[in-house]
């Protein structure tokens, strides 16, 4: 793809110099945060009853304040945020260009439409990977401060690679809504398709299918439904790979072989 | 002969609606083409099948020898282009809009940037935010990406929308300058033929998406309608004296006579002498001359509630 670098580098500072990385970064450090005052409030319930963040008839089930339990809700926030909050990363990264109606300065260059979606591609992918190290970041500092026990050195490396597998997961299915923004022209497609997307995959997840639709791959296969729930299985995986190929290679057709009005 | 844009049979149709119909048409190195038409003509829907961004239905369009299409990356290298309203990228300066198209186009040399910037005045605004410019400035702002990587071929849309009538006496020096100095092919669109005439070497005017009349802008001028406007405190004889004369008298209603006659139209003086002649000496006696507006508007048969 000829240009590459250059449209990595224009495609940089565009994201860079909007306010979208300030406001992902503060939406899905909500994660931590709300997951921290969880972890608060089952670690002392009288405690948060004192101060009225729970009602007295509040009854807090399952689950320990601990390290594993805190690592475990991380991994499930970036499953369900992630999804809404890379999925706004793509739409933004996309969408953008026709909101601004900045495209058509794009698409007679010498650097390739192919580059430029290509490295649009990229940015989505980094950025949301550098939110991802961001949830995990707050997390360790957020419990620390609570003082959670269970800590070991082997538990957060592992939460890393599930923090970092589920994240990958969520990554690779915002594609299609790459695709919906350019096919639709702006923000508002591809948020209806991100939105029905979520909310097909809460209900067919619930009704026991989850394994089945790429949506819902992620948040079960982090462990939101209980570790004995649903069988993510190995086809559940390549279901994700193939909607995560089929977007790319959607939004790539789109931008070199559509017309662009 | 070496044309920097052919079209032929160029045609683009939605449904059964033809946005552009069989059009062909040539443009040669170093002439500044004058695209004209109303809005809806079909003028930017040709403009976005020369720079490969819509597949024609039928024809084909070929840019400076190769056939225009999506992955042409080096004939694209060789095109500056400004289609419709330009925009940037509202958070970006000036100089770093100009910067991502700098990159973008492959041009290695860093200057090009604030070259661009000072040939378009607008070094003032390098490190104003693109969203905050006036409506003028972001049309020079369109024009500096057009022109940032020095292009043979300039294919632009409605360059001088948004100017202030010394913007569009600056852009059309510009212009000029890079054609006449720098051989630079300039195909411009427009729906004011006033501003095309000064500027263009030759017009194409489109109507319904068909190319119905091109010319040399010299033949411009023998093409206005031309007429003679008589004048008399009794309009009633003058006319029939006129009438007598030969000549049709028009229009029918209220006001001075108008000769359309070219004997009427070269020769004033013998339309005086009749009249005196008459005993109805004129008032007002004077050649008229269609302003190019109304020429246009009558070649597209628009002339509805237009005199003449």
């Amino acid at each position: 793809m000829k240009g590459m670098a250059a449209a990595l580098w224009t495609e940089g500072l565009k994201a860079g110099r909007s306010k979208m990385p300030w406001l992902t970064g503060l939406g899905i450090s909500l994660a931590p945060l709300v997951g921290g005052l969880f972890m608060m409030i089952l670690k002392d319930p009288q405690w948060a009853r004192r101060f009225g963040l729970i009602t007295t008839k509040a009854q807090i089930r399952g689950g320990a304040a601990d390290w594993p339990a805190y690592f475990g809700l991380l991994a499930q926030a970036v499953a369900v945020g992630g999804a809404i909050v890379f999925g706004l990363v793509a739409i933004w990264v996309f969408g953008r260009e026709y909101s601004d109606r900045t495209v058509t300065d794009l698409l007679a260059l010498p650097t390739s439409r192919g580059a430029i979606v290509g490295a649009k591609f990229v940015v989505i992918a980094s950025w949301s990977a550098a939110l991802t190290a961001l949830v995990y970041a707050l997390g360790l500092g957020i419990g620390a401060a609570i003082g959670l026990p269970g800590w070991s050195i082997g538990l957060a490396i592992d939460a890393a690679g599930r923090l970092g597998a589920t994240a990958a997961l969520t990554i690779a299915l915002v594609s299609p809504f790459a695709w919906a923004a350019s096919a639709g022209r702006g923000y508002l497609p591809p948020i209806g398709a991100m939105f029905l997307a979520i909310f097909l995959s809460q209900v067919i997840a619930a009704l026991g299918w989850g394994a089945y639709f790429p949506w819902s791959v992620p948040a079960l296969s982090s462990g939101v439904a209980g570790p004995d729930a649903q069988h993510v299985e190995a086809g559940s995986y390549l279901l994700v790979a193939l909607t995560g190929a089929a977007g790319m290679a959607g939004t790539l057709a789109w931008w070199r072989f559509a017309d662009q009005t | 002969m070496d044309n920097a844009i052919t079209t032929a049979g160029l045609t683009k149709g939605y449904g059964d609606r033809m946005a552009v119909d069989r059009l062909s048409l040539r443009v040669g190195r170093g002439e500044i083409y004058g695209f004209l038409g109303l809005n809806g003509a079909g003028k930017t829907t040709t403009i976005r099948m020369l720079l490969g961004m819509l597949r024609p239905t039928a024809g084909v369009a070929r840019i400076l020898g190769v056939q225009a299409h999506p992955g042409a990356g080096g004939l694209w290298s060789r095109v500056g282009y400004l289609v419709e309203t330009p925009h940037a990228y509202p958070e970006l300066t000036v100089r770093q809009n100009l910067e991502v198209i700098r990159r973008l186009r492959r041009v290695a040399d860093s200057k090009a940037v604030e070259r661009t910037m000072e040939r378009l005045a607008l070094d003032p605004y390098a490190d104003r935010r693109a969203g905050t410019l006036s409506l003028g400035n972001a049309q020079r702002l369109g024009l500096a990406k057009a022109l940032l990587h020095e292009p043979e071929l300039l294919i632009l849309d409605e360059p001088a929308n948004g100017l202030d009538p010394a913007g569009v006496v600056e852009v059309r020096e510009l212009l000029l300058g890079l054609a006449q100095e720098r051989g630079v092919t300039v195909f411009m669109s427009s729906h004011i033929l006033s501003e095309v005439a000064r500027l263009a070497t030759r017009i194409g005017v489109i109507h319904h998406g068909r190319l119905i009349e091109e010319l040399e802008s010299a033949a411009l001028e023998g093409r206005r309608r031309r007429w003679l406007v008589v004048d008399a405190r009794d309009r009633r004889a003058a006319r029939a004296a006129l009438s007598n004369a030969g000549f049709a008298v028009g229009p029918d209603e209220d006001g001075p006579l108008e000769l359309t006659d070219p004997r009427a139209v070269a020769g004033p003086d013998d339309v005086a002498r009749l009249l005196v002649g008459a005993g109805v000496p004129p008032t007002r006696l004077g050649v008229e001359q269609e302003d190019l507006e109304t020429h246009f508007l009558r070649l597209v048969g628009a002339e509805k509630g237009v005199r003449r």
